[in-house]
């Protein structure tokens, strides 16, 4: 690998770093602490106007909290930020902003209820009558005019709730650009998109840097470092491992950068026989608070030792579906089975005490009690099952021990089951309730998003332990926006877009762009529909890196020579 | 927060069915019915209810029961608008109205210093105590990140009980001396304008204090960009952190207006409508800062919506009122139900209030 370490490698003899003036960001040793972490830990950063440059690590890698440093939100304890070869100290993200730094937030930073013209003027308004009122004709006309220049087709009047996830990304970048930024941070910005959504994201970057501005694009996802990016900073716990040449790499050799080790790339799996039908739903129709329809007819069927994909775009019905079989809704229309009877109406307590094994989409809202210790957390969902609980009274020693062979078994960090639950990273909550749902010994795992924000090495595990389960003769229906996930764990995949299954078929049947297009609602035309079928010779064979490396969502084209 | 509903059969089958519609029909039919009986039986129930609504003095007395009523409602949107509830809105109005009376009792009234009115002193004195209240309140939520509705509850119970404290060391009584009212400001001409004149040009000034608060208020919050950091900072307080606006500037000039406006409200009462303040039990202002949230809730927290609901609800009481003069008797206290029935009704059966997404929640910068 040739490590064109820019930065504190080219120092001048008086020993300082030397500012080059190419250099439109240039991080110098920060290290930034927080109690009992070290989040970056003398990292360096030079990034070249006019470029873009990715930030690759897997999560807690520290690149948020390093771009946040740039960004004015925190501030570091050593090191140096330099701006357009001046250096700066931003008390806050007003300064960051006035000095032409832009950010582009994982989760948009944008009022729902307002419009776009007011998201992209908000704290900036232009003003006039003497600043009695803000002159909205301006902020329009600006607007207008950055759409021109970059070829943005957006519409400043509506209401950023009406748009699609793509739109409000753009309007994102748009509330940047107004406030005159040169370098743009993104974070973790293709995480929500379709892959047609990503494409034209890299577009968008394109015709940035064209126009001279500078990127900083944080991912943890290869292909999209490799696609994308001039150059690629790779950090691993906190330290910059180093900055290369994307054209130069290859994406193994970058997965071991980032990881520290040699990454598996197969997952074995061998073919077997569907055995008999677990779960089945009929004409499920489920309309949420608003009264709106958000899941419109789906028929499906999940048989022992099948994993049963669903793949799409967040916020197309899925969470209404997952929480009407698992028992949170009530669907409005429509029959669910399971282990041969109609569990329409049973509650959640009766659906788990048959042996329907959840793990939750939000962790925080759905998983755990954040301010209940693991010992608490472990026994929930069980506190009534005979193992954990006698006439009303839980016995802590056997929750203690069962507990603690979850976290055991599933290498939760800290292994500590007097830990309150919010004391853990997000990966390590994750492997503590998906241990505890496989632990249920369960007929059924209904898995939302099992490896979200988890790193690589976990995420590994969590797909061995549900092919093990899937061994067992375990049903599993498995919800993933990662699109390598189910697309190489599921024997069959649905994917699902305004509440229905626009196709049901063996994943290997399906390019990913075909994919992308059925999550964009449209069918591909070559291609007749497939009756969904039971049979699950597919062979398991991961689909290479790609596998391995689970978080990566729709780099379309990036990898296909 | 989210809470998910859970879409329970009958009774929301029997709201769907009785849409908005047919509600706003049935009350216009109910109206017409009262109307023509009232002209066609004068004499009977529906005839003395048509002769006081239709009277010049109820309308008068509406305007003037509306003042506590649509200055406590316009301030309280500027808070909950923030994200800030601010439930505590009843004790300003009694700190306000308390302190008015008291500061122009002590100076004397009927005379003036430096060629302004002991009432006016005594009104600016109602909103200082007000905002200060106000003040203390943003403190605890803001700054210790209380919970609101506790911390409100507090102020109204602190008011509560501070009023008669402070009135009996003074006046050896629960409740103040008389020091009189606000005269009426006469506009020459305009008050001649037939139907409109008497009304709204021939009143007392906290009159107007209420209707030109109510058209700034409108105006702060839709046309200018503090208006606009008061939403975002309601619906997504990290939206306009990273835009690079101070949320708790935002939100403690926000409760700080609503200490202005509340103040105004409950001084202009206490000094237009009262002369004197009864601090007992549930003192003068009778919950009408409870009616107030009910009202802002009740227009969607639209300032103008919020005048026009507090003439409804002033409206009832003047008619109330009036009742019992012309000796009926008609219980106060169910009277005082219709603005909280109201909101109900308008919120199962209408459901157009939607509550600002961060409201209640306390924000610190820098979090994720």
């Amino acid at each position: 690998m040739t490590e064109t370490r820019t930065g504190a490698d080219e120092t001048d003899p008086s020993g300082r770093p030397s500012t080059n003036s190419d250099l439109a960001v240039h991080l110098d040793g920060i290290t930034k602490r927080f109690p009992g972490v070290i989040a970056n830990d003398d990292v360096d950063l030079a990034v070249e106007r006019g470029t873009v440059h990715a930030l690759l690590g897997e999560n807690g890698a520290g690149k948020t909290t390093l771009m946040n440093v740039l960004y004015g939100l925190y501030e570091p304890n050593e090191g140096r930020v330099v701006v357009d070869g001046t250096e700066r100290s931003f008390e806050s993200p007003r300064d960051a902003i006035e000095t032409g730094i832009g950010m582009i937030h994982q989760h948009f930073m944008l009022v729902d209820t307002m419009t776009v013209a007011e998201n992209i003027a908000l704290g900036n308004e232009p003003r006039k009558w003497f600043g009695l009122a803000v002159d909205r004709d301006r902020i329009d006309q600006k607007i207008h005019d950055l759409c021109d220049r970059y070829g943005f087709d957006v519409d400043p009047q509506a209401t950023v709730s009406d748009l699609s996830v793509g739109a409000q990304q753009r309007v994102e970048i748009l509330k940047a650009l107004y406030r005159g930024a040169d370098i743009l941070i993104l974070d973790e910005p293709t995480a929500v998109l379709t892959p047609q959504e990503v494409e034209g994201l890299y577009d968008v970057l394109e015709e940035l840097t064209a126009q001279g501005k500078t990127i900083i694009f944080i991912t943890h996802k290869l292909g999209e470092a490799t696609h994308a990016a001039d150059e690629i900073t790779v950090l691993r716990d906190g330290k910059s491992v180093g900055t290369v040449d994307p054209n130069q790499t290859s994406q193994d050799e970058l997965a071991e950068y980032m990881v520290g080790r040699e990454v598996l790339l197969e997952a074995e799996a061998d073919a077997r026989e569907a055995g008999e039908t677990v779960l089945s739903a009929a004409d499920l129709t489920v309309e949420d608070a608003r009264d709106v329809e958000v899941v419109s007819g789906i028929d499906l069927e999940v048989h022992a030792g099948e994993i049963f994909g669903i793949a799409g775009v967040d916020g197309n019905g899925q969470a209404e579906l997952i929480e009407s079989i698992t028992g949170l809704m009530t669907p409005d229309e429509g029959t669910i089975s399971f282990g041969g009877k109609d569990v329409t109406e049973w509650s959640r307590r009766e659906r788990i005490a048959a042996g329907m094994a959840y793990i939750p989409e939000d962790r925080h809202e759905r998983g755990l009690v954040m301010s209940f210790d693991l010992v608490e957390n472990g026994v929930l969902g069980s506190q009534r099952s005979p193992e954990f609980s006698r006439s009303g009274r839980i016995n802590w020693d056997g929750v203690r021990d069962h507990t603690e062979s979850v976290i055991d078994t599933y290498d939760v960090r800290p292994p500590d089951a007097d830990a309150d639950a919010e004391s853990l990273s997000g990966g390590n909550q994750q492997k503590f309730i998906v241990g505890r749902e496989f632990e249920r010994d369960p007929d059924l795992v209904v898995a939302t998003h099992p490896t979200r924000g988890v790193d690589i090495g976990s995420t590994e595990f969590i797909h061995d332990r549900l092919l093990d389960l899937r061994r067992e003769g375990v049903a599993i229906l498995l919800v993933s926006s990662k699109l390598d996930e189910v697309r190489s764990l599921s024997d069959r995949l649905a994917v699902i877009y305004e509440g229905q299954f626009m196709d049901v078929t063996d994943p290997d049947d399906l390019t990913e762009e075909e994919l992308g297009l059925l999550m964009a609602g449209e069918r591909p035309e070559e291609r007749p529909v497939s009756e969904s079928t039971t049979g699950t010779d597919s062979s398991m064979d991961a689909t290479g890196s790609d596998a391995a490396f689970g978080p990566e969502t729709g780099d379309t084209g990036g990898e296909s020579e | 927060m989210e809470i998910k509903q859970q879409p329970t059969t009958a009774v929301r089958a029997m709201i769907d069915r009785l849409s908005r519609r047919m509600i706003i029909t049935g009350a216009g039919a109910l109206a017409v019915v009262w109307i023509v009986a009232g002209f066609l039986f004068p004499d009977s129930w529906a005839g003395v209810l048509l002769g006081i609504a239709a009277s010049p003095s109820t309308h008068t007395a509406t305007l003037r029961l509306a003042v506590p009523i649509a200055l406590a409602a316009i301030g309280g949107i500027f808070a909950e608008k923030s994200g800030v509830i601010n439930i505590g809105i009843e004790g300003l109005l009694i700190v306000s109205a308390f302190s008015a009376i008291i500061v122009t009792f002590w100076l004397g009234s009927g005379e003036s210093t430096l060629a302004l009115s002991h009432h006016w002193w005594g009104l600016f004195a109602g909103v200082v105590a007000s905002t200060l209240f106000a003040l203390l309140f943003a403190v605890v939520c803001i700054e210790f990140k209380a919970d609101q509705i506790i911390a409100g509850l507090a102020v109204w119970l602190i008011a509560l009980g501070l009023a008669p404290f402070v009135s009996r060391i003074v006046f050896d009584s629960p409740n103040t001396g008389n020091v009189g009212t606000f005269d009426n400001v006469t506009i020459p001409l305009l008050s001649e304008l037939p139907f409109v004149g008497y009304l709204l040009f021939d009143t007392p000034p906290q009159v107007y204090l209420m209707l030109g608060s109510a058209a700034a208020g409108w105006y702060l919050l839709t046309q200018t960009s503090f208006g606009r950091w008061v939403i975002a900072s309601g619906e997504n307080p990290k939206a306009l952190d990273t835009a690079g606006v101070d949320v708790r500037k935002v939100r403690y000039t926000a409760v700080l207006l609503s200490g202005v406006f509340a103040g105004l409200g409950g001084a202009g009462f206490a000094l237009g409508q009262l002369g004197t303040f009864a601090g007992g039990g549930e003192t003068d202002i009778q919950g009408r800062g409870f009616i107030a949230i009910a009202t802002y809730l009740f227009a969607n927290y639209h300032p103008l919506g919020a005048l026009g609901g507090s003439f409804l609800f002033a409206g009832l009481d003047a008619l109330q009122i009036r009742l019992q003069a012309a000796g009926y008797a008609v219980p106060t206290e169910l009277i005082r139900t219709i603005p909280y029935v109201t909101v109900i009704v308008v919120l199962v059966f209408v459901g157009r209030t939607t509550l600002p997404d961060a409201a209640g929640e306390n924000y610190e910068s820098g979090e994720d």
